[in-house]
């Protein structure tokens, strides 16, 4: 299909919403397609090669939502599908207390396009099979290491997005990730350790970069080493973390609860609304004066800088919390201008054409500070140093958090000693974010995506950056897994 | 009015229909073996939140997937475009990546042809229902909220799929299936009480029944007090004790079993669990949603997987039941979990006979702590309250627990029949609430 044949079903659609008196709407046509390579136990378990097409018509009809999708695009399935959303729109305004309104945002025509070296499409298959093969390969000859994991995903998007405002936005957009597991087996407990890449929105040079091979014997050595480590002694620790594991405990305890539309009570039976309400913007103390947490979704190569949400609205960096004080939102046009703003910050997403927009977290990182890792531990008389994602949990409000981690070392007198296995660490979000006494400069700033952040009914998967410098915590209560 | 209007109403891919996509397939694949997927979803979700309409979306989704190997090499492509030039891509992509992919030493052919169980996995009411009987349900919800002035948040989904499974040896498989759901958060101020249904019917969500339960347990949740943290006797009403048990059947996979990785390793046909327990597979249950067939291909059949307590059965994927020399898998997309002995009507009962005990709702956000022992986390939600002397005499701050099911579940001191349990993070099961002694909560929350 033609880039025409889809203005020409754009076209269409949005004529029908016109003339059918609602006060907005637009319609997203996308093609996805995704490959996602698995490997389990030194064999390719799997390759499969998704084509995923459609489009979604949304209509907001007297103040009430519609929303209509297909994946049958072809011109003749326009108008049920665009006469749907209509009269599901026209269902909502029935009952509608209160109308659906939409703050203001200039009309855009741009097209957005993902700056890569490599298309990961265009790599050969057999080239990314033996990569995986080779990597469990490795792990699994060393003693005591009884299993492997490893995976290489890339997805592309193309979208059209058209509104009833006059906005027309082109997207071709693309995001790669890699990682590999080894599992280890000692005295009837076994422990695995993970190797990462980013998700990051750029091209296949992102695995060639992260050089597998050359990652593997640690990897597979910390796998066997964590098995064997001795238990975490319960207590209170000071505890240093990297930013791989910051990225989670910043996803689930300040990106979630500065989504507004949990706030207002959008999310109440589902994913949960937010500690942080309206009337705390502006002077609540979320953590310490070393706390500056930012939206960026400006940043090259992180995954929610697509040039526009799914409003049409264009990407923006704006402070969620400065020098500890929490003051600002993740928000989309229905919301602002339910906390008085008069711009929404452009963080309405949905994660495919089958989906409606919801408000989603932003690319939230942490500031870095003045510190090296070095003096981060140098304080320390009695802490752990903690990488990686393990564990994770957080009530609907998101006070009250435990994380694990995916490896452990004891801090002993300043220096790191040896590791530790089953640390879970507990608190309640703005007491552990006021206990952050440090964050190590720009050198040590590292991104990490997620692309299954869960949210919505039906449920959607959120894809954000997050990055961070290390930062250390004072105090923290530690707990054995 | 519960029939959709029909101009707007699309026209799913039914028996003969899929037959034929198959075939544009199956004739045309040059593989030693090929197998074709369909789900073809229609489904829609009316979803309310501060007592008003928030989204109301309809999405039909098809897709045809094509699995082909030459040998041990594999691939496999999907499309959502169901033109004939777009399944012959999907064919052609399939087999270029089998061609280059390296030989999977589990692979093995698709089963041979099958006698399925015919069950009534789809109700006409349910394929009927559009935006208006979604709104209707969603309307009655609000407001009966409204008349106690609560706020009201929650769903009301429907949804109609065709599903089906063709393979190169004559394997063939297609059903169509019916799903809806309700669920609903009823907030006092503060305070919040929950309900959820999902059924094959939409007439059987119970919607008035639901909404007072969650209206009564939001009323009783204002008036709140802190306990410490610590080991408490507890009542687990279904939808907590689906919580936990979801996370022991997602663990119970063979090959992790025979690779030494599961907490179950050296268990089967051993005692794990209080002796007055079983757990079955129960497809043709008429408030499961079980299925006339797997993925794969293999029938749904009732299994035996837990008896009085004895773990009779692993999960097992084809390479390992070939290797394990296991002639039928046993399936579990419909579980029932029950008691024999004596056991109480309903919750009510269980909470006259507790001195005093926490009683749970629900569980929130549970996840694996320790792999090895199944310790998992969470959090209580949507109505945790006190009982003493056989009442409840307050609600109680929300508590994190960190405990294995393995553990806790090993004596149970008392439990009612098996009821519909099905929560926003599992699937549906028919579960008993339970009494269990020293149930872990190992800190508290600040609501």
């Amino acid at each position: 299909m033609t880039l025409a044949d889809r203005d020409e079903m754009a076209e269409l659609a949005l004529k029908r919403v016109r003339e059918s008196g609602a006060e907005y709407g637009d319609i997203r046509l996308m093609h996805s397609t995704s490959q996602t390579i698995n490997g389990e136990d030194r064999r390719i378990a799997s390759v499969r090669d998704v084509a995923d097409s459609g489009f979604g018509v949304r209509v907001l009809y007297h103040g009430g939502w519609g929303f209509a999708a297909s994946s049958i695009l072809s011109i003749e399935e326009v108008p049920r599908v665009a006469d749907l959303a209509i009269e599901i729109a026209k269902g909502s305004a029935s009952l509608a207390s209160e109308r659906a309104r939409l703050v203001d945002e200039p009309i855009h025509r741009d097209r957005v396009v993902t700056a890569s070296r490599i298309d990961p499409f265009t790599v050969p298959l057999d080239q990314k099979t033996m990569l995986l093969q080779e990597v469990m390969e490795y792990v699994q000859r060393q003693p005591e290491v009884v299993r492997s994991h490893a995976s290489l995903w890339a997805r592309g998007d193309k979208k059209l997005f058209v509104s009833t405002e006059g906005t027309r936005l082109e997207f071709d957009l693309l995001a790669v990730q890699g990682e590999f597991t080894a599992t280890a087996r000692h005295d009837g407990r076994f422990a695995s350790r993970t190797f990462t890449t980013p998700h990051l929105r750029t091209g296949y040079e992102l695995i060639d970069s992260a050089n597998f091979m050359a990652e593997a014997p640690r990897i597979a050595s910390q796998a066997v080493e964590k098995v064997k480590a001795a238990a975490v002694r319960p207590g209170t620790y000071d505890l240093v973390l990297d930013p791989e594991h910051l990225s989670l405990t910043m996803h689930e305890s300040c990106g979630h609860p500065s989504e507004l539309d949990r706030a207002l009570g959008y999310e109440a039976n589902y994913a949960g609304t937010s500690f942080l309400t309206p009337e705390k913007r502006g002077s609540f103390l979320y953590g310490s004066s070393h706390v500056n947490l930012v939206a960026d979704n400006t940043e090259a190569d992180t995954l929610a800088a697509t040039g526009y949400d799914d409003d049409g609205v264009a990407c923006q960096k704006w402070d969620i919390v400065r020098e500890g004080v929490f003051v600002g939102y993740c928000t989309n046009r229905e919301v602002a201008s339910k906390i008085g703003e008069t711009r929404s910050k452009g963080s309405n997403r949905a994660d495919s054409w089958g989906s409606v927009p919801i408000v989603r977290i932003a690319n939230i990182g942490l500031e870095p500070g003045q510190a090296s890792l070095g003096d981060l531990f140098a304080d320390v008389k009695r802490g752990v140093y903690i990488e990686g994602h393990g564990s994770y949990s957080i009530d609907q409000r998101r006070y009250n958090f435990q994380f694990g981690g995916d490896a452990f070392w004891l801090i002993e007198n300043g220096k790191r000693t040896q590791m530790l296995r089953d640390v879970i660490y507990h608190g309640i979000t703005p007491e552990f974010w006021k206990s952050c006494d440090g964050v190590a400069d720009r050198r040590y700033r590292r991104r990490y995506g997620f692309i299954t952040c869960g949210k919505g009914q039906p449920g959607q998967s959120g894809w954000m950056t997050h990055a961070a410098s290390h930062a250390r915590f004072r105090r923290v209560a530690v707990i054995k897994g | 009015m519960t029939i959709a209007n029909v101009k707007t109403w699309p026209k799913m891919t039914g028996r003969d229909e899929f037959r034929f996509l198959a075939d544009l397939v199956l004739k045309r694949s040059s593989a030693d073996q090929t197998v074709v997927n369909l789900l073809d979803q229609h489904s829609g979700t009316t979803r309310f939140a501060s007592s008003r309409i928030i989204q109301n979306v309809d999405t039909r989704r098809g897709t045809l997937t094509v699995t082909v190997a030459f040998g041990g090499h594999r691939g496999s492509a999907s499309t959502t475009d169901f033109s004939a030039g777009s399944v012959q891509d999907a064919l052609a992509r399939a087999e270029r990546i089998a061609r280059v992919s390296p030989e999977d030493p589990e692979y093995l052919p698709p089963p041979d042809p099958q006698v399925f169980p015919t069950l009534q996995t789809s109700r006409p009411e349910t394929a009927a229902a559009g935006p208006a009987r979604r709104l209707e349900y969603a309307n009655e919800a609000i407001g009966q909220c409204r008349i106690e002035n609560l706020e009201a948040a929650g769903i009301v989904s429907s949804s109609v799929a065709s599903v089906g499974v063709a393979a190169s040896n004559g394997l063939f498989a297609q059903e169509e299936r019916t799903e809806a759901r309700f669920s609903l958060t009823v907030q006092a101020e503060d305070a919040t009480g929950w309900s959820a249904a999902a059924h094959r019917s939409i007439d059987h969500l119970k919607i008035q029944d639901r909404t007072l339960t969650a209206i009564n347990k939001a009323k009783r949740s204002r008036d709140v007090q802190e306990l410490a943290p610590g080991r408490y006797r507890v009542i687990l009403e279904p939808a907590a004790v689906a919580g936990l048990w979801s996370w022991m059947l997602w663990t119970l996979d063979a090959k992790s079993y025979e690779k030494g990785t599961s907490p179950f390793a050296d268990q089967l046909g051993r005692q794990i669990l209080d002796e007055r327990l079983t757990l079955q597979n129960v497809p043709g249950h008429p408030d499961l949603l079980g299925t006339g067939f797997t993925h794969e291909g293999l029938p749904s059949e009732d299994a035996l997987w837990i008896e009085k307590g004895v773990l009779k059965q692993l999960a097992y994927d084809r390479f390992t039941a070939k290797q394990q020399r296991i002639k039928r898998i046993a399936t579990l997309e419909a579980p029932c979990l029950s008691a024999s002995g004596p056991t109480a009507f309903k919750t009510q009962e269980l909470i006259k006979q507790c001195e005093r005990a926490i009683l749970v709702t629900n569980f929130w956000y549970i996840r694996t702590v320790n792999p090895t022992d199944l310790t998992l986390t969470g959090m209580t939600r949507d109505g945790t309250f006190l009982v003493e002397d056989g009442q409840i005499t307050s609600a109680v701050r929300n508590f994190r627990f960190h405990e294995s099911p393995l553990r806790v579940f090993k004596h149970m001191d008392a439990c009612t029949e098996p009821a519909e349990a099905v929560t926003s993070e599992t699937g549906k099961m028919l579960v008993p609430a339970v009494i269990l002694r020293d149930f872990h909560f190992s800190s508290v929350t600040r609501f």
